[in-house]
């Protein structure tokens, strides 16, 4: 098995059209990708509504109005729920940030002084963190803000305190309404909810790592094709039947076959990311276990997607008129071209049906997400990947036993 | 070293082997010769375990071929038909690989590859990868490439197809050659100088049948022909043909020339002159051929080795 992969790494050396199409192409990609998606992926306008997920710790009436008021706005769709669960949330990545209405917010509200509601939110992505902001602050200040605000204090405080004798309740309320004037509200605004991120900035910027992930594995994919095509050559050649004829196990031909393929895709990622971390500095270096488990993974499973079409296809130019399809129409749902996030409701939904998203996503997971290693998001992308590549070798092994009876 | 028996094989309409059974000793030099379509290639597929026969039992150096692939594998070598090779290496890389298919240590394995590339004259070219190489040169390191765990059987399908008379001599000397040291070759072919040449014992198949088989003296013996006389005419017609074909045993050897089956050429080419010239034939050539494998081929099936 390593002698058949042996020689077919030999064969691959010799082919320079497969080493431009591994290596070259992919690199000039990733370097025309990161400089489109620049720094940053700001600039895609959302047209769907945002989702926040706001937790309720104070659970007042005065939170419980907010939260409504925010709710029945157009451009921002609410999920409630309690705290842990939407910091988890957003650190899986599945949300992007959390309002927190921290206890105390009704007390606040009728002093008038700083709001508790914290702003947790995914610094990684920074598009969709800025259209919630900014959209949260705006409606905020309307729904608690000045007047509106002033008034709710005053009628809170007559309902609380309902003996207060007629000259100092309105003095209060003069008070309460200065207050809430302008001037101060202005000056609250800036700092008007506290804005916390949960995780980290980082100085890997995500559109850096969309071209890398994305344009990688897309790349690994096209020419996974390729080298499993080569098992049609040998068919083609005659070297299949003449392998046939020594006394190895027909199966050990298909394994030496992944073997080679396994190998150079784990090249050509690892490739990948040097070349990343050399040329637009993306830090490797801290995730390093985390990448090298990914890569393997993206590597076994884009493998395994490139034995089986070679495996279930009778000629070179089928594999090559199909596969270019496939492999499109996975990059495409899988988020390599654009990211997942920016792509409409429905062909998120589908990009589960690609290798593409489990990578990318767990690429994303170790350096937009920083997850650490033993985190259950990243390590169910490694399983799933690892499930792609196992059961589509299986059935490239199975097509690959019923077609070799017919080549002989 | 290989019993055949009763080997069928069909390809969903055509029968192409039907019934084939044989017997090679150790050390013997087989020929089965036959035109295309004979059988020729199916029948070593099918000893070379990549096909699998409908019926019949093939034991191969002991082994059976159905119950114990694996065993027989390791005991033969084969050079296919067509070509096959990595074209984008080099030849010794080649050897190299299919050398290490099978259980040989590295360094005897490197002695060999060096032995054999020596044998067939290309151990200068040894670098090169395998496409810059002739049809002839390629033809040879096909063979070589069956030949590195040195196998007790060597089967050889039309090796010689499209090749140059000189690879085509160098191949031959290294075939006498194994066959001197002992190696069981069975060697199929179209070309009856071929098998007249180089086996000692020869197979004759013709639509998935064996029609005769022996050495070329008992096959000659066994034949009731002696010599055949071949006459070339100008102004041959099919009318002619079938005048002639009423007194004579003939058949036709392209469109300007006759064959007549004789058993005393000396009685028989006066009067076949004489009744070619009352016919209206004008004859351009006359030549005699002792007896052959082509002539009781011809015999045997009514049809030319070669179409
Ligand atoms: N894969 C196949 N599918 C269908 N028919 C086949 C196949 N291989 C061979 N045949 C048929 O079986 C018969 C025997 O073929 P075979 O290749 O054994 O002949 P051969 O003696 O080797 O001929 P040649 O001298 O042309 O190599 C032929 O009629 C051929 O058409
Ligand atoms: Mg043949």
């Amino acid at each position: 098995m390593i002698r058949l992969a042996i020689k077919d790494l030999r064969l691959f050396a010799s082919d320079r059209r497969a080493i431009i199409l591994s290596f070259v192409v992919p690199i000039a990609l990733v370097t025309l990708f990161a400089f489109a998606f620049g720094g940053v992926g700001q600039k895609k306008g959302e047209s769907r509504p945002a989702t926040i997920v706001i937790a309720d710790e104070d659970k007042s009436e005065a939170s419980i109005n907010v939260i409504a008021k925010l709710d029945s706005l157009k451009e921002l769709e609410v999920y409630q729920t309690t705290r842990d669960s939407a910091e988890a949330m957003v650190k899986k990545g599945d949300e992007t940030a959390v309002l927190v209405f921290h206890k105390g917010f009704a007390d606040s509200v009728n002093a008038g002084t700083k709001l508790p509601v914290e702003f947790e939110y995914d610094a990684s992505k920074e598009a969709e963190v800025g259209i919630l902001q900014g959209s949260l602050i705006g409606n905020l200040m309307g729904i608690i803000g000045g007047k509106s605000m002033a008034k709710e204090a005053i009628a809170n405080f007559d309902k609380e305190n309902p003996s207060i004798e007629e000259d100092s309740r309105k003095r209060i309320h003069e008070q309460i309404t200065q207050n809430f004037s302008s001037g101060e509200t202005k000056k609250q605004s800036a700092s008007f909810i506290t804005s916390t991120p949960l995780i980290a900035e980082k100085q890997n910027s995500p559109g850096l790592i969309h071209a890398v992930a994305g344009t990688s594995v897309m790349m690994l994919l096209f020419s996974v094709v390729g080298m499993g095509v080569s098992l049609l050559d040998e068919k083609e050649q005659g070297t299949l039947k003449k392998l046939l004829y020594s006394p190895i196990r027909p199966d050990t031909i298909l394994f030496g076959k992944m073997l080679y393929v396994n190998l150079i895709s784990i090249f050509q990622l690892v490739i990948m990311f040097i070349f990343a971390k050399l040329a637009f500095g993306l830090d490797i270096m801290p995730h390093l276990t985390s990448l090298i488990l990914m890569i393997i993974a993206t590597a076994y499973a884009c493998s395994s997607f490139g034995v089986l079409l070679a495996s279930i296809a009778k000629s070179r130019q089928q594999v090559q008129a199909f596969s270019t399809l496939i492999v499109m129409i996975m990059s495409c749902i899988g988020g390599s071209m654009i990211p997942s996030f920016a792509m409409p409701v429905f062909m998120q939904k589908m990009s589960v049906f690609s290798v593409n998203y489990w990578s990318i996503q767990g690429f994303y997971d170790i350096f937009w997400r920083m997850l650490p290693l033993q985190d259950s998001t990243f390590l169910s992308r490694l399983v799933v990947l690892v499930l792609i590549g196992t059961t589509l070798n299986i059935i490239a092994l199975i097509m690959f036993r019923r077609n070799i009876l017919k080549i002989a | 070293m290989i019993t055949v028996f009763n080997l069928c094989k069909s390809y969903d309409s055509i029968e192409a082997l039907k019934g084939i059974s044989f017997d090679i000793q150790k050390g013997e030099f087989y020929g089965l010769l036959g035109p295309n379509g004979a059988g020729k290639t199916t029948t070593i597929s099918i000893l070379s375990t990549i096909l699998k026969p409908d019926q019949g039992e093939v034991t191969i150096a002991g082994f059976d071929l159905q119950k114990n692939p694996m065993e027989c594998k390791k005991h033969i070598g084969v050079v296919p038909q067509e070509l096959a090779l990595y074209n984008d290496l080099t030849a010794y890389a080649n050897l190299q690989f299919w050398g290490s298919l099978y259980d040989i240590s590295a360094t005897t394995l490197n002695t060999r590859i060096d032995e054999t590339l020596h044998l067939f004259g290309l151990y200068d070219r040894r670098n090169d990868k395998v496409k810059t190489y002739s049809g002839g040169m390629k033809r040879r390191i096909n063979i070589a490439s069956a030949l590195l765990h040195r196998p007790d059987v060597l089967f050889m399908d039309e090796p010689t197809v499209g090749i140059d008379p000189q690879s085509r001599n160098l191949i031959f000397e290294v075939m006498e050659k194994l066959h001197k040291e002992g190696m069981t070759i069975v060697y199929t072919t179209h070309y009856m100088e071929e098998a007249e040449r180089l086996c000692n014992r020869i197979g004759i198949i013709d639509k998935g049948r064996i029609i005769a088989q022996g050495t070329l003296d008992e096959l000659k013996s066994s034949s009731d022909i002696d010599e055949t006389i071949m006459i070339t005419f100008s102004n041959l017609t099919d009318t002619h043909y079938d005048r002639l074909a009423e007194s004579f045993d003939v058949s036709k050897a392209g469109d300007h020339a006759i064959r007549f089956i004789s058993k005393a050429v000396q009685r028989d080419l006066s009067v076949i002159i004489l009744k070619c010239h009352e016919a209206g034939l004008d004859i351009t050539d006359v030549s005699i051929q002792k007896i052959n494998l082509e002539t009781i081929f011809l015999r045997l099936t009514g049809k030319q080795l070669r179409d």
